[in-house]
């Protein structure tokens, strides 16, 4: 049911359609573009046109990149026996805030979810096998989400390239440093507690 | 009991909450009795204070059924007591949209967080379905005292349930890709994870509870009967007991392998502890079928005591105890015999009948009009 005039409904409908944004939103979001100035609105048109025109794929490891390579696969000084796997370019960003990590990355673009017809087919998981073969990756880390479905990728990949004699390791979870174990959630802190080791002395 | 040791509510303040527009009432530990008739508001009582500890109605009703009628929120104030320690919880409780809850005025962010105030076991007359129910009914029963004994069986069930939404998606696309194969191949090992979890968690439960159902039968019935229950599971080949807890992992894993065929054939998951009952059986007979309804109340009483009876053993305080309408289970020998026996903490009973002779609570209330009187 169209409540609005053909334009402004339009709008609203575009809104709608972008993650975390709900119909109220989207009509708030509407309202407030057209009563900004012109040239503001123009601003964020001119904006989102540059970024799809002049952002893309890595074209090695699916990153998000303007040209060809990202910074990462671009930069001579990282180390390409080291692989990274992650869902999501933003996962990336993460990473590289711990400044601990000097090797490559690989994003797959999701994580293996069938209710959403995500199989491993829709990741870029060929490409990724690809680039074990031609890149000489000796370690390979799974950094995919501590949820369901990243464990389930993480798993999935393990026993793809396992047999292939690759190392491959999964990040650990536990508690968050610098802080207090009476803050910590119940189930971390238990998980934290399963995966406990013995002290070096 | 040192009543030092014990969590309880000292404060509530209602406004707009059901039938009471505004509200502030005084409890204290020991045995409360709510008198009122019927429609007063009696439950509505119960149903605040097991709010502050789940931050959800018992009765399975969504928040916007806490809101009085033409209002747009209804506010619960709670002042918690344990020991020395005082704590506040604010919450308004929306029609619509998010709640806002506040613990000493700081917001909680998840629910989670609220769990450690305080603890609380219901009873109500709907508790009849813990019998007369679906295994779905027994399964939530023993989860949700698996929950309040360790965190992580909570977290294990959203996994599973989870694991089980995935796995289903796959199999009801029929494997079509060849991918998929090693696919089902992931989702079997977490199905076999957070479900070995819970299963064992119900078999260590269940050995633990069921001495007190026993015993709590015999105290609410006044006479012993034999009672016995056993764990079943479609994809095991017999009833699992405590003594098989560290099979489950390999159990499961058999079963998949076993049913492959069926489970494609459906399109469902059909090996896993979202399908297993617990038959409880008395004088011989299925309690679910064949006990009378009588038997069924008295069971339904006796599962609920035992688990109040398991967590203050096993937690060292006793919960607050909500007793919605029990009396009209019991006959007055047996009421007092209950309530003299209960664990020390917190208790508040409801009746609309007059009070069973030889039950002597601590302190009378009495519902009437949307207001709340002390006798």
């Amino acid at each position: 049911m169209a409540l609005y005039e053909g334009p402004v409904q339009n709008l609203i409908d575009e809104l709608g359609r972008l993650p975390g944004v709900g119909p109220k939103s989207a009509q708030r979001i509407a309202f407030y573009l057209l009563k900004a100035a012109p040239e503001d609105a123009k601003r964020l048109a001119q904006s989102i046109v540059d970024a799809k025109d002049r952002v893309s794929w890595c074209r090695r490891c699916f990153n998000i990149a303007e040209g060809e390579l990202c910074a990462f696969c671009k930069d001579e000084r990282r180390d390409a026996t080291l692989l990274c796997i992650v869902e999501e370019p933003r996962d990336i960003v993460a990473i590289e805030r711990t400044a601990e990590f000097r090797g490559r990355y690989h994003v797959l673009q999701g994580a293996i979810s069938p209710i959403e017809g995500v199989g491993p087919d829709q990741l870029r998981v060929k490409e990724l096998l690809h680039r074990i073969s031609g890149e000489g990756v000796e370690e390979i880390i799974l950094a995919t989400n501590p949820n369901i479905e990243g464990e389930a990728t993480a798993m999935y990949l393990a026993r793809l390239l396992k047999p292939a004699g690759i190392r491959v390791t999964r990040i650990a979870s536990g508690l968050p440093v610098g802080g207090d174990l009476e803050y910590a959630d119940e189930v971390t802190l238990g998980r934290a507690f399963e995966g406990r080791r013995e002290v070096d002395a | 009991m040192v009543a030092g040791d014990v969590a309880y509510v000292e404060q509530v303040q209602l406004r707009d909450f059901r039938c009471f527009a505004s509200l502030d009432l005084s409890l204290a530990p020991g045995v409360t009795v709510i008198v009122g008739a019927n429609g007063a508001g009696k439950t509505s009582l119960l149903e605040a204070v097991g709010w502050i500890a789940r931050a959800r109605s018992f009765r399975g009703v969504t928040d916007s059924a806490l809101v009085a009628r033409g209002s747009e929120q209804a506010i619960l104030r709670a002042d918690v007591v344990h020991g020395e320690r005082r704590q506040l919880l604010e919450a308004e409780i929306r029609a619509t949209g998010r709640n806002r809850v506040l613990l000493n005025r700081h917001p909680i962010v998840r629910t989670r967080d609220l769990y450690g105030l305080l603890r609380v076991t219901m009873f109500a007359p709907d508790d009849l379905q813990l019998v007369k129910g679906g295994p779905a009914e027994r399964r939530e029963y023993l989860d949700d005292l698996l929950g309040m004994l360790a965190p992580r069986y909570d977290a294990a069930r959203s996994d599973f349930d989870r694991v089980l939404r995935q796995r289903n998606a796959l199999l009801k696309g029929g494997l079509r890709d060849p991918d998929d194969d090693s696919t089902l191949v992931v989702f079997d090992e977490q199905l076999v994870r957070a479900g070995a979890e819970i299963v064992r968690g119900r078999l260590r439960l269940l050995a633990r509870l069921h001495p007190l159902i026993v015993e709590m039968y015999e105290e609410v019935s006044g006479s012993s009967a034999p009672l016995d229950g056993t764990y079943q599971a479609e994809w095991a080949e017999a009833p699992l007991h405590e003594g098989d807890a560290d099979a489950v992992d390999n159990l499961l894993r058999q079963a998949l392998v076993a049913r492959r065929k069926q489970e494609l054939d459906r399109g469902i998951t059909l090996v896993g502890p979202h399908r297993d009952d617990w038959r409880i059986v008395l004088n011989d007979l299925d309690a679910r079928a064949q006990a009378s309804q009588g038997e069924q109340r008295t069971l339904a009483l006796a599962l609920r005591l035992a688990g109040h009876e398991l967590i203050t053993d096993l937690s060292g305080a006793a919960p607050v105890l909500l007793l919605d309408d029990v009396f009209s289970e019991l006959d007055a020998p047996r009421a007092s015999a209950l309530i003299r026996r209960l664990p020390g903490g917190q208790t508040l009973v409801t009746t609309a009948s007059a009070i069973p002779e030889g039950v002597e609570p601590q302190r009378f209330l009495r519902v009437a009009g949307g207001t709340v009187e002390a006798e």
